[in-house]
């Protein structure tokens, strides 16, 4: 069952993806394209003739994709949340080298802020862990899933959380890092093809990561973890709709600053 | 086996002067050999992991005490030559200490040497380490522009700081500590000035005037341990010693910050960069600074509760800021020193609170951090001496220069920040540690806070480097080889980072799955960049959205004002008043 929910990960981040465009255009009253329209977009790519500029920009981009997904697979396995995100920030560190192997500049301004962003949010998804950590003396997901829900604790780092949620996922206001009409997608800018479908299927493998760390904090009930994704899901869109992109700094600024005072607070909340 | 730790101690100190006057061939057998017995003699005892005591007589006592006068008369000497008042004073403040001290006898008698598990693994490091960086600075001593006997008597003083090392973390006198202690500054001195010019003097008297606060600081440590507890010996003291007063403890506290360049101290570390590579090598990685988590190490079970708690929030507070300043340097080696400084705060935290578990987690950030650093380093003297780079925004496109340097330096930061790597297991370890005592003691959340941004701040700085060696342009460079010795020895090194990852998988360091999951990516990775040449898809160059400008490459810096950087020097001040003040209500 649980090797079936890894290999079939990446299909449900499609879905998800393709769902939230149908929900974005809703919002902004167009029909919008078919739930399926990801999977048309991959397949129309296998279709394009191969480029590529050198082997590291590739290889790394494997390695994200690969990195990604097997911490999908650690969370799906319940292992050690801490060091789930740690694998999870190796994926990220393989994206960024990727963008900067090759001599492009849009590439290399996608990769510097992917590394601040990195920082924004790193810190405030360690919390989230040893907040659940204090909790249940335990790191392990297997048991943080078997508790009831733990967001009346966890509130403010359920909040926090919530915060860095728009970054990870590239929407409105904090997707300074890839920042279409600004600095071209980024690292994505010199994949094509064949190669550009390695990076957008780890974009639905991040969907998935997100939202499965986000299901912790609805602990072992599926009605709790059903509500708590379809709100989140529909208030991410809904704010991506809604709020204009702002600049790296301020990003790294507000989220660390307002982040990581939640996450404090919630944590000095538990001691006393 | 006692005669094995003499042999450590002292067999170094002969064969550095037996080597003064040989010639290069005689000198670079004689080294490997030596090294190799060095190494062996290490590995054997650490294998058969007994205790082992023993003590000098009065004879060698004395002699001790003529060479502590000897060493005080020598630095008064530098104070006055140099007319520099600082080491001046402070020779003489020693002076007047010792000879106080000299004055007092004392009935508690213990073993001059102590050799326990943490001895044994500081031996490791210091003869293994050492070792390599030695036979490294063989070829790298060649490239330099001094005489020929000066050349040996560079490779003379590492054997003898390895020799003084090999007492510093055997000895359970503190009189003697004392001796290893002013020897090591000697050491570093003699290597920073070693090039002997303006600047050189100047960063190396201020190594000198910084440590020797340290020593002050063990005199007064020595000075009252001697009138409150009648002792001198660390196992003593730490049985005697009474929970409400402190101070002989505390003060040893100070001297491990210093010796650890601890801010506000870290200006004689980062003015080391002057000497020749090889010498930060040594000194970040297997000698002098890794005195001071090995001192707290030694002294954290006599720690009352309070005192812990201090040095847990100074060593966080600096491992956090000592990363964020990294964040604006360009100089490479200043970089990896202000790394090696913030890593050691962390290590004396965790060793303060000095349960088997922290000094497990101690011991492996030690180990790890020596050998990983030794590497960095080591590519930082190739860049200098066979590409003429020790900027940052210099080193553009290394990766279509030189895939080997920069396949070293790549697994030299990736073991910092990266599992299945001991040092990123260390910082694990220690992220859950203290999380467990954030349960018990809710003010341990900062330090957590502190060390959560710390580590992102420092994997920033690692990658932030690399972005600049791996981008490739498809200009052709000409070919420079690497001389043999290089590469030798950053293999070795390289070798022992992995082997590192089998020992951690051996001893359950984490959980096999976890291990096993990381060290896959990591080789999958540099198998695929070896094997996938994708020979059949056509290569274009950078689309770039279509505009010709050339590329110049440039990373991030982060300007870090100073009023920042003073308030830093004054909380980490702060703290230490506050750790001083613990030892004596």
């Amino acid at each position: 069952m649980e090797y079936l929910l890894i290999l079939l990960a990446p299909i449900f981040g499609g879905l998800i993806y393709g769902m939230e465009r149908v929900v974005r255009a809703r919002m902004q009253n167009r029909v919008g394209p078919p739930i399926l329209q990801p999977f048309y977009d991959m397949y129309k790519l296998f279709g394009k003739e191969p480029f590529m500029i050198n082997n590291y920009h590739i290889v790394f981009a494997i390695m994200h994709l690969m990195t990604l997904w097997v911490a999908v697979g650690l969370v799906i396995f319940g292992a050690n949340l801490l060091y789930v995100i740690f694998i999870h920030l190796l994926s990220s560190i393989f994206l960024v080298l990727a963008g900067y192997s090759v001599n492009s500049v849009y590439s290399h301004i996608g990769s510097n802020r992917e590394l601040l962003s990195i920082v924004a949010y790193e810190p405030i998804l360690i919390f989230v862990a040893v907040g659940f950590y204090i909790l249940n003396s335990s790191f392990d997901i297997d048991i943080i899933r078997s508790q009831v829900s733990q967001v009346p604790q966890l509130v403010l780092l359920f909040l926090a959380f919530l915060l860095i949620i728009p970054i990870k996922l590239k929407k409105s206001p904090f997707d300074a890092t890839e920042a279409h009409q600004e600095i071209v997608g980024g690292v994505e800018v010199e994949f094509s093809g064949v190669f550009f479908e390695i990076l957008y299927m780890a974009k639905w493998i991040e969907y998935i990561f997100i939202y499965s760390i986000l299901l912790l904090f609805a602990g072992d009930s599926f009605l709790y973890g059903g509500l708590i994704f379809l709100s989140v899901f529909f208030l991410v869109n809904l704010i991506d709709n809604s709020t204009a992109r702002i600049k790296i700094e301020h990003l790294v600024k507000i989220t660390l600053f307002i982040g990581l005072s939640l996450s404090v607070l919630n944590l000095v909340m538990l001691g006393v | 086996m006692s005669e094995y730790i003499l042999m450590l101690i002292f067999l170094p100190l002969v064969f550095a002067i037996t080597i003064l006057f040989n010639s290069v061939r005689v000198r670079n057998i004689a080294t490997y050999l030596f090294v190799t017995f060095l190494v062996v003699i290490s590995i054997r005892l650490f294998l058969f992991n007994t205790i082992i005591e023993l003590s000098f007589n009065h004879m060698v006592h004395t002699i001790f005490i003529v060479i502590d006068f000897i060493l005080m008369g020598y630095f008064f000497y530098q104070g006055i030559k140099y007319k520099d008042k600082l080491i001046g004073i402070f020779a003489v403040i020693q002076l007047v200490l010792f000879v106080v001290f000299l004055q007092f006898s004392h009935t508690l008698i213990s073993q001059d040497i102590l050799v326990d598990k943490v001895s044994l693994v500081m031996l490791l490091v210091v003869n293994i380490i050492g070792g390599i960086i030695i036979l490294y600075s063989l070829q790298y001593i060649q490239s330099e522009e001094f005489k020929a006997c000066k050349k040996n008597l560079f490779i003379s003083i590492l054997f003898f700081f390895i020799g003084v090392m090999n007492l510093i973390v055997t000895t359970n006198n503190i009189e003697i500590f004392f001796l290893a202690f002013e020897l090591t500054t000697l050491c570093s001195y003699i290597l920073i000035r070693f090039r002997n010019d303006e600047l050189s003097i100047i960063n190396a008297r201020r190594a000198l005037w910084m440590n020797q606060i340290g020593g002050v600081a063990i005199l007064l440590s020595l000075l009252s341990g001697v009138y409150y507890y009648d002792t001198i010996y660390y196992d003593t003291l730490i049985q005697n010693i009474d929970g409400l007063f402190l101070l002989p403890i505390s003060l040893l506290v100070i001297a491990a910050f210093v010796k650890g360049a601890s801010i506000p101290f870290d200006k004689w570390l980062l003015g080391a960069m002057v000497a020749p590579t090889p010498v930060s090598a040594i000194l970040h990685s297997a000698t002098m600074v890794k005195i001071a988590p090995y001192l707290i190490l030694k002294i954290s079970p006599a720690f009352s509760p309070t005192i812990s708690l201090a040095v847990i929030f100074f060593g966080t507070f600096v491992f956090m800021s000592a990363s964020l300043l990294a964040l604006g340097k360009d100089f490479f080696k200043e970089i990896l020193g202000l790394s090696t400084i913030a890593l050691l705060a962390l290590m004396m935290a965790i060793a303060s609170i000095g349960t088997p578990e922290a000094i497990n987690i101690c011991l492996i950030l030690i180990v790890f951090h020596a050998i990983s650093k030794a590497l960095l380093f080591l590519q930082a003297g190739v860049l200098e001496k066979v590409y003429h780079l020790k900027y940052l925004q210099d080193i553009d496109y290394l990766a279509s220069r030189s895939k080997l340097l920069v396949f070293f330096i790549v697994v030299g930061f990736a073991s910092l920040a990266l599992p299945p790597f001991g040092a990123f297991i260390g910082k694990f370890a220690s992220i859950e540690l203290v999380a467990s005592l954030v349960r018990e003691n809710i003010f341990y959340i900062f330090p957590l806070l502190f060390i959560l941004i710390g580590s992102v701040f420092l994997t920033l700085l690692y990658f932030k480097v690399l972005t600049k060696l791996i981008a490739q342009d498809n200009k052709v460079y000409e070919t420079i080889s690497i001389p043999w010795t290089y590469k030798f020895t950053s293999f070795i090194l390289v070798g022992l980072l992995f082997f590192g990852v089998y020992i951690s998988y051996v001893y359950n360091f984490m959980s096999h799955l976890e291990i096993i999951v990381a060290a896959f990516l990591i080789l999958l990775t540099f198998a695929l960049l070896y094997m996938l040449k994708f020979k059949n898809i056509k290569r274009v160059s950078t689309y770039n959205c279509a505009e010709k400008d050339s590329v110049i490459l440039s990373a991030y810096y982060f300007h870090i004002a100073n009023k920042y950087k003073e308030l830093i020097v004054y909380i980490s001040i702060f703290i230490m008043v506050i750790v001083v003040y613990l030892g004596i209500i």
